[in-house]
C-alpha cells in the first residue's frame, strides 16, 4: 500500500492524522452541511440572518412538508422519476445489446462505431442542441417526458455501450465459444450466458445512469417548459427565484433534489465506484 | 467407417498461414491426438473442426455430411476448453445441460443425459453444485459431462489437462483412456505435451508451421519418424543430433564424417546421398551406452552434469570437437539416458558408444534417410 | 425461412441486436451533431427559412467582444481546472490508509461527486453572497468586508470555477483512489527493499503505475472544463454584463434568448472544433490497444 499504512502502535500520529482528515473533511462538506443546516431552520431565524449558527429551532418537518404543498417541487420530484427511470431501462436494455455485440462480432465498422458511440458521449450538449429541439418539436414530443426520455436513453447509450463493451470483453472467451458450440443461438448466449453474468455491472450502469440523468440540467431547461413535466434540476433553479428570501425552503428544496443520488450511491457505492472507473479506465 | 475427414484444409489470418494444406482422415471411435509446439497451427485446426474458427479453403466432412459451414452446434461435435469454460451462474446439472436446453429438448430428456453422465464421471453428488464449489479435477470431469450430454459424434479436447497439477494430470489422463474405451467415441485431442500424445492417442498427428509432418501411432512415430522434426519432437529428453558431411557413397551405404573426426557408415538407406552432402546424425538418448566397450562407434567426453531421477540417470557429456545441435540443454554436449543409478563425477572422463543401428540420419531438407527400424506390434 | 435464419442467424442476430442502440445515437447524437454544423452556414432565427450566408456567421464572430470573453474565460476554466488532478490525488494520497472508519470517510468526500451541478451552484451562490454567505462571515471576523464574487467582473468566473472544481477534484480523488488501490505491491516492496521511500518512492515508483489513471483523470477533466455550461447558467447567467459566459453559454443565449440559431451554432462549432482535438486525443490512447490486439 502507498503511503505505507500508519503504524498500529503509534497511537499520537495515528490521533493526529484522524483529527487532519476530520478537519479537512469538515471543510470539504461545510457549504452542504450549511444548506442541510439551513433547511431545518424556521423562517424567522433566516430573516435575522442566522445562516452559519446553531439553528435555534428544528423545524425539518414544517419545511419539508411546506417545500411540497406550497411549491411544485412534489411535481418536479416525481417528473423526474417518471423520466429518469424509463431511461435508465431504456440505456440498460440497448448498452447491453450494442455492447455484447461490440465485444464479441468482428465486422468492417466495429471499431468507428464505438468510437462514435464515446467520442459522442464527450460531445459539448449544445452541438446537437437545435436539431434535437427541432426534431422534439416537429415530433410533437417538445415539452413532453418523452423528450427527455428519448434524448437521455440516445445520450447515455454512448457511456454505457463503452462500458457494457469492456465489461463483456473480460467475461472469458471460451464461455462463448462453449455455448456456441453447444449450439446456442446469439439470443440463446445474450440471454443465458451473458446476462447472468453481466448482473453487476447492469447494477453499476443503472445507478450510474440514474445520477447522470436525475442531474441533468441543460436538457431539462431545453426540452421542457411547463411545471407538469420540468424535472427537479430546472424545477429548484426555478425555485431560487421564486423563494428568493424563504433561504430555509430553497436549501429544503436543494436537499431533497440531491438526496436520490446520494442515496443510491451509498446504498451501492461499491458499484459506483467500480463504475465510474471501469467505464473510464479499460476493463 | 471414416469419421473425420479433413480435405485440403487452408486458414489465413491476414497475412498469417496458419493451416497449409491439411488433409487428415479420422476413422470411428480413433482417438487421435494432435502436438506441435506453441503457434503450429494444433489449436486453429481444432477450433476449425469445432467451426469456432471459419476456413479459408478446404472441405470438413463429419460422418460423411459436409459440415464446413455449418455452425458448432449443428455439427455433431462436443468440446472440452482448456479453462473449462464452465458458466459459473449454473450448477453442474445445469452446465451439463445446457445444450440439450438450447436445443429445446424435453426436460425428461436432458435429465436422463445428465444423470447418465453424471454417473459415468462420478459426479452425482456434485449435480447441484456451482462450478466455484468444485475442485480442479472435479470442474475437469464436468466440462467432459457436458461433452458426454450432447451425444456428440466427435468429442473435441483442447488442451484439457494443462490446467491441473501432475499428479491430478497423470489421473486423469488414465480417466479419459478408460472414458474412450468405454463410450467407443471418435476424439481429437491437442495438446503439447507428448507424454500425453504418447500414452492416450491411437494415432498421434504431430503438426509444425501450420502443416502436418507426420500421422501414425505412437510407436511408430517414435521409432520411425519421417524427418529431423518428428525425430526432435517426440521423446524426452530429446534425441541428440550432430551434423556431418557425406565422404564416400556406395550403392545404399555411405559413410558420414563428423566434426572430431567421428567416423559412421551407414546401410541400406532409403533416399539418395552424394558425396560431400551436409547430414544431420541422430541418436536418441537412451541408445548412447556409457562406458561399454561393445559399441560399435566410440568416442570420449567429460561429465557435465548429472540428474538422477531414481529409476534412471540423465548424463550431460562434453565430447571436445564433437558438438550437438539443438539440445535440450541448450548447451552443445551430449544427452545420455541410462537405466540404472551410478555415480558420476563432474569433469571424469566418459566413453560414449552407439551401434549405427541405432543411429538415424537425416538428409539436409530433414528428411530421415535411414530404414524404418522394427517396431514392436501392440 | 427457418434453414435461411439457421444460416444466416449468426449475422442477423447482431445486426438486429445493435441496430436499436446505433440508430438511435446515431440520429439523435451524431446527425444532429453533424446538422448543427451544417447549420452554422445559415441565418436563421429557427423558425422561418434558413438563409444561406456561407461563412458570415463566423466573420462575424470575429468581430464579436462578447465571443473573445467566452474564449478567454473557456481558457480561464480549462486552466483552472488543471488543479482538479493534482488535488485528487493528493486527497486520495492523504486517504489512502486502511484505519476503521475510512471507507466511510472516503464516501464523504465523494458526496460532491453525486450531487446535480445545479445544486452545487445553489450552495456555492450562498457560500458566496456577499451578506449572509460564508466567505462574508469569514472576512468579517478579520474585520474585512467580502467581495461581492458573483458581481464582479473580474472575479466571477474564478469563483464559478472554485465551485465546479468542487465536484470535480471528487472525481478525480475517486479515479486516483481506484489507481492507489490496483497498485502492485511487488513493485513497491521492490521499491522498498531499494530504499526508496516518500518523494522518490512517489515519482519512479507509484506515479508511473497511476499512468492510465492520470490520464483518464486529466482527459475527463479536460473536456468537463470545455464542456462547462451549467454552473455559468445556475451562478450568473453568464452575467454581470457577460463577464463570466463560456462558448457553451453564449451559445444557448444566442440561441434560445436571441433566436440567432445560425450564429449559435457557429459558436458551438468552435467549442465542437476545439474540443474534437482533445476528444480524438483521448479516444486514440483509448482504443489504441484494441488495434494491437487483433
Amino acid at each position: 500500500m502507498y503511503p505505507r499504512p500508519l503504524a498500529d502502535d503509534a497511537p499520537v500520529r495515528r490521533f493526529a492524522y484522524a483529527s487532519m482528515v476530520v478537519l479537512i473533511l469538515a471543510l470539504w462538506l461545510v457549504p452542504l452541511m450549511a444548506v442541510m443546516t439551513t433547511s431545518l431552520r424556521s423562517f424567522e431565524e433566516v430573516m435575522a440572518g442566522n445562516y452559519w449558527g446553531w439553528p435555534k429551532s428544528f423545524n425539518f418537518i414544517e419545511n419539508y412538508m411546506a417545500v411540497f404543498t406550497q411549491t411544485a417541487m412534489a411535481r418536479y420530484f416525481l417528473n423526474s422519476l417518471i423520466v429518469t427511470l424509463p431511461s435508465v431501462v431504456g440505456v440498460l436494455v440497448l448498452s447491453t445489446l450494442t455492447g455484447y455485440v461490440l465485444s464479441r462480432y468482428r465486422f468492417r465498422g466495429a471499431n468507428l462505431m464505438f468510437a462514435l458511440f464515446v467520442g459522442g458521449n464527450f460531445l459539448p450538449a449544445q452541438i446537437m442542441m437545435i436539431p434535437v429541439r427541432d426534431l422534439m418539436v416537429s415530433i410533437g414530443l417538445y415539452d413532453t417526458y418523452y423528450a427527455l426520455i428519448v434524448f437521455h436513453v440516445a445520450f447515455q447509450t454512448g457511456f454505457a455501450t463503452l462500458f457494457m463493451r469492456n465489461f463483456i470483453a473480460a467475461l472469458p472467451d471460451e464461455l462463448f465459444q462453449a455455448a456456441r458450440a453447444e449450439g446456442a443461438s446469439p439470443w440463446q448466449t445474450l440471454r443465458h450466458v451473458v446476462l447472468p453474468l453481466i448482473r453487476p455491472a447492469l447494477a453499476a450502469l443503472a445507478i450510474l445512469t440514474f445520477t447522470f440523468v436525475w442531474n441533468d440540467y441543460f436538457w431539462a431547461i431545453v426540452l421542457t417548459q411547463s411545471d407538469a413535466v420540468k424535472p427537479v434540476t430546472a424545477g429548484l433553479n426555478n425555485l431560487r427565484g421564486e423563494w428568493v428570501s424563504a433561504w430555509n425552503l430553497v436549501a429544503a428544496a436543494t436537499i431533497l433534489v440531491a438526496i436520490p443520488p446520494v442515496v443510491m450511491f451509498f446504498l451501492m457505492q461499491r458499484h459506483f465506484i467500480a463504475g465510474l472507473t471501469v467505464g473510464a479506465v479499460k476493463g | 467407417m471414416t469419421s473425420v475427414e479433413l480435405i485440403n484444409i487452408e486458414k489465413h489470418y491476414g497475412g498469417f498461414h496458419a493451416l497449409k494444406d491439411v488433409n487428415l482422415t479420422i476413422a470411428e471411435g480413433e482417438f487421435v491426438v494432435m502436438v506441435g509446439p506453441s503457434g503450429c497451427g494444433k489449436s486453429t485446426l481444432l477450433k476449425t473442426i469445432a467451426g469456432l474458427e471459419t476456413t479459408s479453403a478446404g472441405t470438413l466432412r463429419i460422418k460423411g455430411r459436409d459440415v464446413t459451414r455449418l455452425e458448432p452446434g449443428d455439427r455433431g461435435i462436443a468440446m472440452v476448453f482448456q479453462s473449462y469454460a464452465l458458466y459459473p451462474h449454473m450448477t453442474v446439472a445445469e452446465n451439463m445441460g445446457f445444450g440439450l436446453r438450447m436445443a429445446k429438448r424435453p426436460k425428461a430428456e436432458i435429465e436422463a443425459a445428465v444423470a447418465r453422465a453424471a454417473k459415468i464421471l462420478r459426479l452425482e453428488e456434485q449435480l447441484e453444485k456451482k462450478p466455484k464449489q468444485l475442485s480442479g479435477g472435479q470442474r475437469q470431469r464436468v466440462a467432459i459431462g457436458r461433452a458426454i450430454t450432447r451425444s456428440p459424434d466427435v468429442f473435441l479436447f483442447d488442451e484439457p489437462l494443462s490446467n491441473l497439477d501432475a499428479a491430478l494430470r497423470t489421473q486423469m489422463r488414465v480417466e479419459l483412456s478408460t472414458l474412450h474405451a468405454e463410450l467407443g467415441s471418435t476424439m481429437i485431442y491437442v495438446t503439447h505435451d507428448q507424454v500425453e500424445a504418447m500414452t492416450m492417442a491411437s494415432r498421434i498427428v504431430v503438426l509444425n508451421r501450420g502443416s502436418i509432418e507426420q500421422v501414425g501411432a505412437p510407436l511408430e512415430l517414435y521409432n520411425n519418424p519421417d524427418n529431423v522434426f518428428v525425430a526432435g519432437f517426440l521423446g524426452a529428453p530429446r534425441m541428440n543430433f550432430v551434423a556431418g558431411q557425406v565422404t564416400e557413397v556406395s550403392g545404399s551405404s555411405a559413410r558420414v564424417v563428423c566434426a572430431g573426426g567421428l567416423e559412421v557408415g551407414f546401410e541400406a538407406l532409403v533416399g539418395k546421398v552424394s558425396v560431400g552432402e551436409a547430414v544431420t546424425l541422430g541418436i536418441r538418448p537412451e541408445r548412447l551406452r556409457l562406458d561399454d566397450a561393445a559399441a560399435r562407434i566410440r568416442f570420449t567426453g567429460s561429465v557435465r552434469l548429472t540428474e538422477y531421477l531414481g529409476r534412471e540417470t540423465i548424463v550431460y557429456v562434453d565430447a571436445g570437437p564433437l558438438v550437438t545441435t539443438g539440445s535440450d540443454s541448450g548447451t552443445n554436449v551430449f544427452t545420455v539416458q541410462i537405466a540404472d543409478v551410478r555415480p558420476f563425477h563432474n569433469g571424469s572422463v566418459v566413453s560414449l558408444g552407439f551401434d549405427p543401428a541405432d543411429a538415424y540420419l537425416f538428409a539436409a531438407d530433414g528428411r530421415t534417410l535411414t530404414p524404418p527400424k522394427a517396431v514392436a506390434k501392440i | 425461412m427457418s434453414t435461411f435464419w439457421r444460416s444466416h442467424r449468426y449475422w442477423i442476430a447482431p445486426t438486429l441486436f445493435i441496430m436499436p442502440g446505433a440508430l438511435l445515437f446515431g440520429v439523435v447524437i451524431i446527425l444532429a451533431s453533424v446538422e448543427t454544423i451544417w447549420i452554422s452556414f445559415f441565418d436563421w432565427d429557427g423558425v422561418g427559412a434558413k438563409q444561406w450566408v456561407g461563412l458570415a456567421n463566423y466573420a462575424q464572430l470575429l468581430d464579436d467582444s462578447q465571443f473573445y470573453v467566452s474564449l478567454k474565460n473557456n481558457l480561464i476554466w480549462l486552466a483552472m481546472f488543471m488543479l482538479a488532478p493534482p488535488l485528487g490525488l493528493a486527497l486520495a494520497l492523504l486517504l489512502n490508509q486502511p484505519i476503521r472508519g475510512m471507507r466511510v470517510v472516503k464516501s464523504l468526500f465523494f458526496v460532491p461527486l453525486v450531487l446535480a451541478s445545479v445544486t452545487v451552484g445553489v450552495v456555492f451562490t450562498w457560500v458566496y453572497d456577499p451578506t449572509f454567505g460564508l466567505l462574508s462571515l469569514i472576512f468579517s471576523s478579520f474585520g474585512s468586508t467580502a467581495p461581492a464574487l458573483l458581481s464582479d467582473e473580474h472575479l466571477v468566473t474564478f469563483a464559478v470555477v472554485v465551485a465546479a472544481l468542487w465536484p470535480q477534484v471528487a472525481f478525480c480523488l475517486v479515479l486516483f483512489l481506484a489507481g492507489l488501490n490496483n497498485l502492485s505491491e511487488d513493485l513497491i516492496g521492490a521499491g522498498r527493499v531499494d530504499g526508496a521511500r516518500g518523494w522518490p518512492m512517489l515519482i519512479h515508483v507509484i506515479l508511473p503505475q497511476l499512468r492510465e489513471v492520470s490520464f483518464i483523470a486529466l482527459a475527463v477533466t479536460v473536456i468537463g472544463a470545455l464542456r462547462s455550461f451549467d454552473m455559468v447558467a445556475v451562478m450568473t447567467s453568464g452575467g454581470p454584463f457577460g463577464s463570466s459566459t463560456v462558448l457553451a453559454y453564449q451559445m444557448y443565449e444566442q440561441s434560445i434568448f436571441s433566436y440567432r440559431f445560425g450564429y449559435g451554432a457557429a459558436i458551438t462549432t468552435v467549442l465542437f472544433v476545439i474540443m474534437a482535438v482533445f476528444i480524438a486525443w483521448y479516444l486514440r490512447t483509448l482504443l489504441r490497444p484494441e488495434r494491437e490486439g487483433i
